[in-house]
């Protein structure tokens, strides 16, 4: 009872309220605009919460990455342009909607996913934060391994048309992200020499390359396109709608919360394995890829699942899983405040009211996610002759903010050239993503396993989990197999009939 | 075509808007008569980052002019380094906050385009943060001794958070002196480290004090050694790698220290007056503060003396990466 009045007294002032409700307007604004991230945002408001009072100061922070998380579906779903590398995955189906005149329903999807995935994240790190560490303790460089080969398999479902065609892409997109230095021995690959190239292609530039240059050149190309002519850009959700998707927001809220509690996946991958679990999993698997709202959905619902979920090494171990957890973890230790273990014994009010904030703010997200979209869902009635030349803006600008460094605009325009290509060969971009984020953590991880049981391939399965995820990778590829081969079984009957 | 032509002024507008100028508040006759630029060779959000914001605050009160913090990462910390070791226009109001990948850069990069010694004048050290040898709470091993003669039989293995970082090259320096069999385990910052140490995979570290200090309080960790010069304050029962007294150990003191440079043309009024100011901050409390939540030690050298530190800080990893074999 004691403890009670305790958090009450703690949480409930006005600068609380106010610090989650400008952290989440920051965030939701800042993940936005291309180039900007939540990481940079976390990281530039840091200094103006040594003031502040410590749960004010940890949920202006939250609020922030929480904020920053949704709002990089924003441009992505509008204007083709990922606010962030973790709304990528977004965009798939968010940009087709927005271009068949449902840029509202598209968003509105976004953002009850997301609220919805950030509720369910909260609720996993509030009662099941230790449990889920345990797990994430047991969580070895071998489990590791298996997680991403199960994760990559998804690239079969995701290769929708030509399989040749997607691994092509995943294979180009894993060569790609071998580029820099070689974890194990610091040597370079495939630099050629140069500095710029030796922390890795950065993942923005690629990004933005990718998916906004080639519209703005096909647009040029052309010289016209149709203009779609609906008022504020469509209409919103329907229940029904959001009723049909809420199975994949569950499960894709969950696959976030996993991969979330592990320290070192990250949002990005979460929202890629959500999404193709999605579309192996919908009758309407056809229509992924040119405007699904369940796609949009489960993407979002992967990604904001891991923000809440993010917390729990931090808060239970004192470990970040990412840059944004590590930042905050600097805040808590500015406040003389060691998050792990120990902080649950001696500052358990403080803990509850810090959830109590983190729950209010997925309340926050909601409501200023209504207001940002009647304004943001405006951009998509602008003339595109008018836009584009503003969206390239942005784009070049937002290549140049990641590192401050014209080369990644160049790399950027390279990506864009490459975007094109890709478009016009029907070649998809999904599996290179994949590729490109999945395949440093797959090398990653071998080598580590090899390393720490000194080249025993024992160490491959050495418990229950890694043998979960070995059964359900040779699931995974053994059910695409099958598929494969009764859809051929269908064509061939087919064919026979009309002979 | 008046489309475009409309479009391509709102944006070259915007583009205006969007660089800005900035207005300079001090005067001209004495230095800054301009804002001052810190640059912080890493991304947003390291200790590096953290640290150097928090100066910037302060020295912005003591120089009544702005300091303005600039990320410029890349290749370690060598992108933002070189790019102050080439000068400029500012290179007369511009800062930057070098740390141990100053030195440990120079010395696995063959190909530098400046000198990390002579290209530079060194300010002040800001502060210095121990590295601690850790082991899991249910390693076999209670002391240094014990397990330099466990790895002298085995084969053993630390983790760290990425070549050339101040935990590996520990690390490597270790297996150096100690001629034990050490396998460095890579990850992807010490984030991603500790849980391998934690659950038991990695037999040590050698992390930043504030990443491990609460899990050594906690009994989830064994410290079995600091790497500084004298015991920290933080862990008083615990003994330096330098007292143990064998197997080489003795030359083991290290620290990851942070520091202010500039480029060599940097004035000498300017030097001076910095000088001053970062003394001062270095005396306030909100920096004390800040650097006892970091686990760090306030820095001790300036000026020559700390460019001294830098040249033995150097020459040291030059001999460790050659060792070990690291070298891009």
């Amino acid at each position: 009872m004691e403890i009670f009045s305790e958090v009450i007294q703690l949480f409930f002032s006005v600068e609380n309220f106010l610090a989650i409700a400008v952290g989440v307007v920051i965030g939701v604004v800042v993940g936005s605009i291309p180039g900007l991230t939540a990481t940079m945002a976390v990281a530039l408001a840091l200094p103006f919460t040594f003031s502040m009072q410590p749960i004010a100061a940890i949920l202006l922070l939250v609020g922030i990455y929480k904020g920053g998380m949704y709002g990089g579906s924003i441009t992505a779903i509008l204007i083709r342009t990922p606010g962030s590398p973790a709304s990528a995955c977004t965009l798939l189906d968010g940009y087709p909607m927005a271009q068949q005149g449902h840029a509202k329903k598209a968003l509105k999807a976004a953002l009850y996913s997301s609220v919805i995935a950030d509720f369910i994240s909260n609720i996993a790190l509030i009662f099941f934060a230790a449990y889920l560490a345990k797990i994430a303790l047991n969580f070895g460089a071998p489990e590791f391994f298996w997680l991403i080969c199960f994760s990559l398999t998804i690239i079969i479902s995701l290769a929708s048309g030509s399989m040749i065609k997607g691994l092509m892409a995943a294979l180009l997109g894993i060569l790609l992200s071998m580029v820099g230095l070689d974890d194990v021995f610091g040597s370079q690959r495939l630099t050629f020499g140069s500095y710029n190239l030796m922390d890795s292609i950065s993942f923005i530039p690629l990004l933005i390359g990718l998916f906004a240059i080639p519209e703005i050149i096909e647009f040029y190309r052309k010289k016209a396109v149709p203009h779609i002519k609906a008022k504020a850009s469509g209409a919103g959700l329907a229940f029904s709608e959001l009723k049909r998707c809420m199975k994949s927001i569950v499960r894709g809220s969950l696959i976030g919360v996993v991969i979330g509690a592990i320290p070192g996946t990250g949002a990005t991958a979460a929202a890629f394995i959500s999404y193709s679990d999605a579309r192996r999993r919908s009758p309407n698997k056809a229509n992924f890829g040119k405007g699904e709202v369940e796609g949009v959905a489960a993407a979002e619902a992967g990604n904001n699942g891991v923000a809440g979920a993010t917390m729990i090494p931090l808060l239970s171990l004192g470990i970040p899983g990412d840059v944004i957890t590590a930042i905050i973890l600097g805040a808590f230790m500015v406040h003389g405040l060691t998050p792990g273990p120990l902080m649950f014994q001696e500052n358990l009010s403080l803990i509850y009211a810090l959830f109590m904030g983190i729950m209010l703010s997925s309340v926050i997200l909601l409501v200023v996610g209504n207001v940002a979209i009647k304004y943001f869902s405006l951009i998509a009635d602008i003339p595109k002759p008018v836009l584009f030349p503003i969206v390239l803006m942005f784009c070049v600008y937002g290549a140049y903010a990641v590192n401050n460094d014209t080369f990644d605009v160049g790399l950027m325009l390279a990506f864009g050239v490459l975007g094109y290509i890709f478009n016009r060969a029907a070649i998809p971009a999904a599996p290179f993503l994949i590729g490109f984020i999945l395949g440093p953590m797959f090398e990653d991880n071998l080598r580590r396993s090899l390393l720490i049981g000194s080249n025993d391939l024992s160490i491959f399965v050495r418990g229950p989990i890694t043998w979960f995820f070995i059964a359900l990778t040779v699931g995974s590829i053994a059910l695409a197999f099958y598929r494969f081969l009764e859809e051929r079984r269908k064509t061939q009957d087919k064919a026979s009939k009309t002979s | 075509m008046k489309n475009i032509f409309t479009a391509t002024c709102i944006a070259a507008c915007s583009s205006a808007l969007a660089l800005g100028v900035t207005v300079s508040s001090a005067s001209a006759d004495e230095w800054p008569s301009n804002d001052v630029r810190l640059v912080v060779p890493y991304a947003p959000g390291g200790t590096t980052d953290v640290l150097s914001r928090r100066v910037a605050d302060l020295l912005q009160q003591e120089l009544d002019a702005n300091v303005i913090v600039e990320n410029r990462p890349g290749a370690g910390s060598t992108v933002g380094t070189g790019r102050l070791a080439r000068g400029g226009r500012d290179a007369d109001h511009t800062i930057l906050m070098a740390s141990p990948g100053h030195t440990i850069g120079a010395a696995i990069y063959p190909d530098l385009t400046y000198d990390p010694v002579d290209d530079f004048v060194f300010l002040q050290n800001m502060i210095d943060i121990p590295n601690v040898m850790v082991v899991p709470a249910d390693s076999p091993y209670e002391n240094v001794i014990d397990f330099v003669e466990a790895a002298k039989e085995d084969n053993m293995t630390f983790s760290h958070s990425g070549v050339g970082s101040s935990i590996h090259m520990s690390g490597e320096l270790f297996k150096t002196l100690t001629e034990t069999n050490l396998t460095a385990v890579p990850f992807a910052g010490s984030g991603a480290a500790l849980p391998a140490l934690l659950g038991g995979d990695v037999d040590v570290a050698f992390e930043n004090m504030p990443t491990v200090l609460s899990h050594i309080r906690s009994g989830d960790l064994r410290a079995l050694a600091v790497t500084s010069a004298e015991r920290s304050e933080y862990l008083p029962d615990v003994p330096t790698l330098s007292e143990i007294g064998e197997y080489n150990l003795d030359q083991f003191i290290t620290t990851a220290w942070f520091g202010l440079i500039a480029h060599s043309s940097f004035p000498e009024e300017a030097q001076s007056t910095m000088r001053e100011a970062l003394a001062n901050v270095m005396e306030r409390e909100e920096f004390l503060d800040f650097a006892e939540q970091l686990g760090a030690e306030p820095g001790q050298v300036a000026g020559e003396e700390f460019k001294q530190f830098i040249a033995d800080d150097l020459q040291r990893w030059e001999e460790v990466a050659q060792q070990a074999g690291i070298s891009q």
